[in-house]
């Protein structure tokens, strides 16, 4: 059994989310692409200061990509003079995020990025159920699942911050369950919507989230 | 639960080969001779797959009509883990402006699992050039736990100009070969495979006795020269594996000829094996850095070399670079390997090992 510590939504327009980077960190954050800012704004929100050297794993899902970094590099590539700007390369390696969001949270020892094939549907199941296996063998404190996005003009940002142990203010507890059960929430991007109304207005004792595919164990949420 | 994962099927496509076994015998033949790629006003040593399809969509699937071929009977329902750092970005570099990209940026996995047969879940892993391993790392710890029983793997990095110019850009490439850790090397030497393993929970010949993932923030196109996040991950996965330091019988190399990050691996393999160090191999100068897929790639290349117990000089290596102080295999063995580490240092600050255990 692993605990669910916060659920964080952040949703930007293109010109909010410098400003939001520099209220997060007291300063901006130089040749930044959006996905990197878009971390570090959720990952700092997701954990207090006193959380942030403990042991930490970042699982993080995209639908976009760095949509509009690809474009430009493909602009440059394609109709330049052949060999891009640095930095806009590395723009469109969504590696490098977790490269820039380390120093802000300094027990960040593992980043991994999967890039979603479809525009609904998200792997929320597996990145759980990593997180569930991870937490559980000792490997890591504490695990951010997350999934990061932007557009030409909005970018937004959902965050699930996870314990091995419970903390004074989890808001539940995970755990798998064998079979993925019919009446469970999709798993589509906008599950942490549901797990936030769940948490704010659903009475019942536990919300189920059902794997995409089958495959993977279905996750059951229980308050805490 | 925990159980042990194993390595039961490989296949592999890339310039030293079309199969597993091509390569391995290409490698100890000392074959290694890059093509060239040519970008604007410079061109660069590449290593192309060597397919008769010319348009880049028709090459892709001919690669992976020749990969389904050669792993065998699976089930179609067995989850596919898929590692690329580019994805099928020489395809709109193809199609040309106005580019249109799909509203899901890994689209093409999809495209993948369809050409592989597959129609079972469908996962995609970005992590420049360690994908490869974090693709493993997901998929093994699913088996490990009980929550699948089988998975495919694969490492998928097909030529693309994009990413030659990023790297141009950086100054990051040799203009003539890899020399991995030689006085002389220059930089790297970009390539092309695709390759494909399959775990599962039934026992084969080799299992994966630990695989750990991290990150060193140095820098983000370059490790911590002085090798302590590097010595600190293998470190990790050898206490994983259980075992110690003493009895990994070879490296598998990241080194790719990169001034830095040659110099960042070397550090941190003298911190971690001390006087006893084991022998030190690289396989990018026979292949290539295929980046997304070199996880991949070079597991099943390791892999054919140490079942047929081949173990390949290391190519590109003349003299020693007096700060590195060590130097890779530079002869021909036919040593029976029992436990090899392999590394991976990516691009963006991405760390992996692997230790892979022979059965008994």
């Amino acid at each position: 059994m692993i605990y669910l510590n916060a659920v964080v939504t952040r949703n930007f327009t293109a010109a909010e989310l410098p400003g939001a980077v520099r209220a997060a960190l007291g300063k901006p954050l130089r040749r930044a692409a959006t996905l990197t800012q878009l971390a570090v704004v959720g990952a700092l929100a997701g954990l207090p200061p006193e959380r942030r050297h403990l042991p930490t794993a970042l699982l993080w899902q995209t639908t976009s990509g760095p949509r509009n970094e690809t474009l430009n590099l493909l602009a440059e590539v394609c109709n330049g003079p052949a060999e891009p700007m640095p930095y806009d390369f590395l723009a469109t390696q969504p590696a490098i995020a977790a490269a820039q969001l380390k120093p802000f949270l300094p027990g960040l020892q593992s980043a991994t990025c999967l890039p979603l094939a479809d525009e609904t549907a998200a792997h929320w199941s597996l990145l759980l159920c990593l997180a569930d296996n991870w937490l559980s063998a000792g490997r890591y404190a504490q695990i951010l699942c997350a999934q990061l996005d932007h557009a030409s003009d909005s970018a937004s940002g959902h965050w699930l911050a996870l314990s091995a142990a419970p903390l004074e203010n989890s808001l539940a507890s995970l755990q798998l369950t064998g079979t993925s059960p019919e009446n469970g929430v999709p798993d589509t991007c906008d599950f942490p919507a549901h797990l936030s109304r769940w948490l704010a207005v659903d009475n019942s004792a536990s919300l189920l989230l059902q794997s995409a595919a089958g495959q993977v164990p279905a996750v059951e949420f229980a308050r805490t | 639960m925990s159980r042990p994962v194993y390595i039961a099927d490989r296949t592999l496509l890339c310039a030293a080969g079309n199969s597993p076994t091509a390569v391995s015998s290409a490698l100890w033949a000392g074959e290694c001779t890059a093509g060239r790629r040519r970008l604007g006003e410079r061109d660069f040593p590449y290593f192309a797959m060597k397919l008769a399809e010319a348009s880049w969509l028709a090459r892709a699937e001919q690669a992976i009509h020749l990969l389904a071929a050669q792993l065998g009977k699976f089930d179609e329902k067995t989850p596919l883990f898929i590692a690329s750092s580019s994805f099928q970005i020489g395809y709109f570099e193809e199609l040309g402006a106005p580019f249109e990209l799909p509203a899901a940026n890994a689209q093409f996995s999809r495209q993948l699992a369809d050409w592989l047969g597959l129609s079972g879940p469908c996962y995609s892993f970005s992590n420049a050039c360690t994908s490869g391993f974090s693709a493993l790392d997901a998929a093994r710890s699913l088996i490990s736990a009980g929550q699948i029983d089988a998975a495919i793997v694969l490492g998928v990095e097909l030529a693309n100009n994009s990413t030659l110019a990023g790297f141009a850009a950086m100054e990051l490439l040799s203009r003539t070969t890899a020399r991995p850790f030689d006085v002389r090397r220059d930089g790297l030497v970009l390539g092309e495979a695709v390759g494909a393993v399959r775990l599962s929970a039934k026992p084969a010949t080799w299992r994966i006795a630990g695989l750990r993932t991290g990150l060193d923030a140095y820098s983000t196109t370059g490790p911590d020269p002085d090798g302590g996040p590097i010595a600190a991950l293998m470190a990790d996965c050898l206490q994983e594996a259980n075992m110690p330091a003493s009895e990994i019988e070879l490296v598998k190399l990241q080194a790719a000829g990169s001034p830095g990050t040659d110099l960042a691996e070397a550090n941190a393999l003298r911190r971690v094996f001390r006087e006893r160090m084991p022998p030190l191999l690289s396989l990018k100068p026979y292949l290539g850095h295929t980046l997304g897929a070199s996880g991949i790639a070079e597991l099943v290349a390791l892999l054919a070399c140490l079942d047929a117990e081949q173990i390949p000089a290391t190519a590109g290596f003349a003299e020693s670079d007096p700060e590195i102080a060590m130097k890779p295999t530079v002869v021909r063995s036919n040593t029976y390997i029992e436990r090899a580490l392999l590394q991976l240092i990516g691009f963006g600050g991405g760390l992996a090992s692997l230790i892979i255990e022979r059965r008994q």
